[in-house]
């Protein structure tokens, strides 16, 4: 233990507060009975219970968890041959660069030029494909594009950690391609697949912006639930949605803490 | 020509064009697909951003470059610097809370490299989960904490700075506070993977050489975090550019950036060629911010 | 990892089948709290179509999302007056058939036939009114209280809210400037710009939002006046005693809102099916009983509640008529407004 100046635990726990005090007034706020305001008027858990009993927001919770589902599982299997394609193979310089730039191009855009791109490109794919009207389908392109390069950079950090030795190995065993990327690639390179699964799930959970651009009437997530909402008037269902949320995160985040350990023990 | 010569590549017989045919079946899907939907798509938006807006808000194949004069300023109404107003107050909101999230990072991080190794984990996690929870949900949670019934509020009338009865938001001020507290995770992250890592083996020496705190900071520990500090950085200062829901819900109409500029031009604007127009304007500060930053931490950015 | 597959297809296959569901419904795009609660289950018992109810909370919001797709995936919205002519041009209204809603007869007089929709080929009147002004009681001067209290900075009463939709928005101000409100003249518009700037910059400006975000932040207290739509606001006074709602004394913007069909309605049978309902006098009655907006439908006049149709504040005098004005498409000019608002807003 070292010792610091008072001033750095004091702005740390401060930072902490900082970080807290809004998602604690959220839950607090769950549990008042008062509709209007924001006057504490007594506990109750009535605003749970209007939750369950609220189709559209079982309708968006269940969106959210497929748009995430779905569009993880598309861009984790992209992003990792992606990765392997890029990585492990003897691309001259320049062509690899150019297909650095443009796996770094969902990192380095901005979100709202993204969202903004992807309307004018669907908004013209739409005069030729009526499958392009805004919805599920849309914001699942939108977010593997995003998913995609998250998941080759995480798998492709991996890939730079296992020796090629391995697979000379393997090869000195007559092992055939396919054979190596099913019983050495990938199992090496598990722990950054589910890394980077993972990233994309929690990306695809977080997103709005992507979302906002991209939903039509039958495919609202949570986050866009949440935003028309509170634009309208917060409500207390609101505070009982975001809280049940939170504990969610916090349920994922404890989860993924222990997948992270026990995989990179492995 | 070298593609058809032999070679062993990782053990394996073969040439060269083999491997590029091969490398590039596991690479396209995925690269093809950042083409076709982000390359491809923001090319798109240069083509539409020099169009016009029609009489109803459609987009007129006309092409000229009044989006951008009017992005200048120039309009029916005189010229006015509005626009420009804009872009320069998202850089300068990005660079604020950017920097106040590395000061508060420092502290944080130290703190927690400090505690005994077990309960790091715990201290660690207390960044992780605001890190993943959602960005709607944290800038809305503000709107309750700044609320007039709330001591803060409360405070601020008393001391003559709001009206009595108003809340703290729409203003600057609930727009940095959100952005702070969105962003700090961001810095704080990869920031702790270095001070964790710290030699302070340096430290000692900086201190058995009598250094101030100032010095021992900025020779000792300070070169040691640029990796953590750089990455930290550029996944704060961007996306703050470009931010729409925190300057929303907290700033309104009062304190627009041009994550809402562009927002408003898609939406109830229906200037989608005028919206293409500041995208690309955000897109060049973007990148500007990166060569910026680039060149400032060498190697270790995220681009 | 054949297991993820394998939930991933199973994960398809219900979206999909999903949409197969959703395929017979009616999707209406409407303003929110703009029908009462038991409206469309009752619509849903008698007619056995299953109805999805979606929300705006702008006009200007309405038509960017029919523009970027949505044209396709409603079957009815509910435009105001001054926006069809802008809605028609662009090609997002489908043509309604008169053959299918018979109770289309039931319409008063004044709506039939409207200057925005000659012969109503694309719209019928779902409600009317105007926007007023709703405020705390005993914080604003006046009965009813003047425009004032927003517009001049000398009397404004404390926090205001102004509402987000620029014609309308803008429309409120010329009232209180005595102009008129589909003015072109640079002078009057610059006259606006000016005063709209000021009171943008007031310490007392809560920010512009429609409907119900207004309207809660008076009953919470954040607010002691708001721009909001007479019924909205109506409502909201019924079951907050300490706010008020009148239509200021210079006069206000009348509006009329109408029921459309989208060009590319995915259900147009039924979209047909839910106005005719609308029209029925006994529903038309229920709905403005609820809304607390004034009916088009003159059927429907004998069975709205007595004491709505002796208040002014839905049912304005003879005299105050006179005072109200309705917005037009100004087609070419609307430009000069557009302008003007992203202006304000972004300055």
């Amino acid at each position: 233990m070292r010792r610091f100046h008072w001033i750095v635990p004091f702005t740390a726990v401060g930072s902490l507060v900082f970080l807290y005090v809004p998602l604690l007034a959220v839950a607090v706020f769950s549990v008042n009975a008062s509709r209007f305001g924001l006057t504490w008027q007594g506990f109750t858990l009535k605003w749970y219970q209007r939750l369950f009993a609220n189709e559209q927001i079982l309708e968006a919770a269940w969106n959210t968890l497929f748009l995430a589902g779905v569009s993880t599982v598309i861009a984790t299997v992209l992003g990792t041959v992606l990765a392997i394609g890029l990585k492990r193979y003897p691309w001259s310089r320049r062509v690899y660069t150019l297909l650095d730039i443009n796996l770094h191009l969902p990192v380095v855009t901005p979100e709202i030029v993204f969202a903004a791109a992807l309307a004018v490109a669907f908004g013209l794919l739409r005069m030729v494909f009526s499958v392009f009207e805004p919805g599920m389908l849309n914001m699942i392109i939108g977010h593997v594009t995003f998913q995609v390069s998250f998941v080759a950079l995480v798998v492709g950090a991996r890939l730079a950690s296992i020796s090629t030795d391995i697979e000379e190995a393997a090869r000195d065993l007559y092992a055939d391609n396919a054979y190596i990327m099913r019983h050495v690639m990938l199992p090496l390179l598990k722990p950054g697949i589910v890394g980077g699964a993972m990233l994309a799930f929690t990306l695809s959970l977080d997103d709005f912006v992507i979302s906002f651009f991209t939903a039509g009437p039958t495919s609202v997530t949570l986050p866009l639930y949440i935003y028309a909402t509170v634009r309208r008037g917060v409500t207390p269902d609101i505070h009982a949605l975001s809280t049940l949320a939170l504990c969610v995160t916090v349920i994922l985040v404890m989860i993924s803490e222990r997948v992270t350990r026990k995989t990179n023990k492995e | 020509m070298s593609s058809h010569h032999h070679l062993v590549w990782n053990g394996e017989l073969t040439t060269r064009l083999r491997l590029i045919r091969r490398g590039m079946y596991l690479a396209a899907p995925g690269m093809l697909w950042i083409l076709l939907f982000l390359a491809l798509p923001s090319l798109l938006l240069i083509v539409v951003s020099m169009t016009t807006r029609g009489d109803y808000g459609q987009i007129e194949w006309v092409f000229s470059p009044d989006n951008f004069t009017r992005l200048l300023g120039f309009s029916s109404y005189g010229w006015s610097a509005d626009y420009l107003w804009i872009l320069f107050r998202s850089v300068w909101v990005a660079f604020w809370s950017t920097l106040i999230c590395v000061l508060l990072a420092y502290p944080l991080c130290f703190h927690i490299a400090n505690r005994a190794p077990e309960k790091r984990y715990f201290w660690l996690t207390l960044i992780i989960i605001p890190f993943w929870t959602n960005l709607v949900i944290r800038a809305y949670a503000w709107l309750l904490v700044l609320a007039p019934q709330l001591p803060f509020a409360k405070f601020a009338a008393v001391l003559g700075i709001i009206p009595e009865g108003s809340p703290l938001y729409p203003s600057a001020f609930a727009v940095y506070l959100g952005m702070v507290a969105t962003f700090l995770p961001f810095v704080a992250m990869p920031l702790y993977a270095n001070v964790e890592k710290l030699d302070w083996a340096l430290v000692e020496a900086a201190k058995d050489l009598y250094a101030g705190r100032a010095r021992i900071f900025w020779h000792a520990i300070w070169p040691q975090t640029v990796p953590g500090l750089s990455v930290g950085i550029t996944l704060t200062f961007i996306p703050a550019m470009g931010m729409f829901v925190v300057p929303d819900l907290l700033g309104g109409a009062k304190y627009m950036l041009v994550g809402n500029l562009i927002q408003q031009q898609f939406g109830t604007s229906r200037d989608w060629p005028f919206g293409a127009a500041v995208s690309l304007a955000l897109m060049v500060l973007t990148l500007v911010g990166l060569r910026v930053q680039r060149k400032h931490s060498g190697e270790g950015g995220v681009a | 990892m054949r297991k993820i597959l394998f939930m991933a297809l199973a994960m398809v296959l219900l979206a999909a089948n999903m949409a197969m569901a959703a395929d017979k419904e009616l999707r209406i795009f409407i303003w929110s709290e703009y029908m009462p609660e038991d409206f469309v289950p009752n619509f849903e018992k008698e007619t056995g179509i299953n109805v999805r109810v979606d929300y705006y909370e702008s006009m200007e919001e309405m038509i960017a999302k029919l523009q970027a797709g949505g044209v396709s995936q409603y079957d009815i919205v509910v435009p105001s007056d001054y926006l069809l002519p802008t809605m028609v041009n662009l090609g997002l209204l489908a043509r309604i058939d008169h053959a299918k809603v018979p109770n289309i007869k039931n319409l008063d007089d004044l709506f039939v036939n409207p200057k925005y929709d000659a012969g109503n080929t694309h719209s019928v009147a779902y409600q009317w009114g105007t926007l007023g002004m709703m405020y705390k009681k005993g914080k604003v001067p006046g009965d009813p209280p003047s425009w004032a209290v927003m517009f001049d900075e000398k009397k404004q009463a404390g926090p205001f809210v102004l509402i987000d939709s620029v014609r309308e928005m803008l429309g409120s101000a010329l009232v209180y400037m005595g102009k008129d409100v589909n003015t072109t003249n640079p002078a009057d518009l610059k006259a606006l710009a000016d005063m709209m700037l000021k009171v943008k910059k007031s310490k007392y400006f809560q920010g512009f939002e429609v409907g119900t975000g207004a309207r809660s932040k008076v009953v919470a207290g954040t607010a002691v006046a708001a721009i909001v739509y007479n019924g909205d606001g109506l409502r909201a006074v019924a079951e907050d005693p300490t706010s008020g709602f009148a239509n200021p004394a210079e006069g206000a913007v009348m509006w009329v809102d109408n029921l459309c069909i989208p060009a590319k309605a995915p259900n147009p049978e039924a979209a047909h099916t839910f106005i005719n309902y609308v029209l029925d006098a006994r529903n038309g009655a229920h709905l403005s009983n609820w809304t607390q907006y004034p009916t088009p439908n003159k059927a429907a006049k004998e069975f709205i509640t007595p004491e709505d149709l002796a208040n002014p504040a839905i049912y304005p005098t003879k005299e105050y008529v006179n005072k109200l004005q309705l917005l037009r498409d100004l087609g070419k000019d609307n430009r000069l407004y557009d302008e003007l608002w992203t202006m304000i807003k972004t300055r």
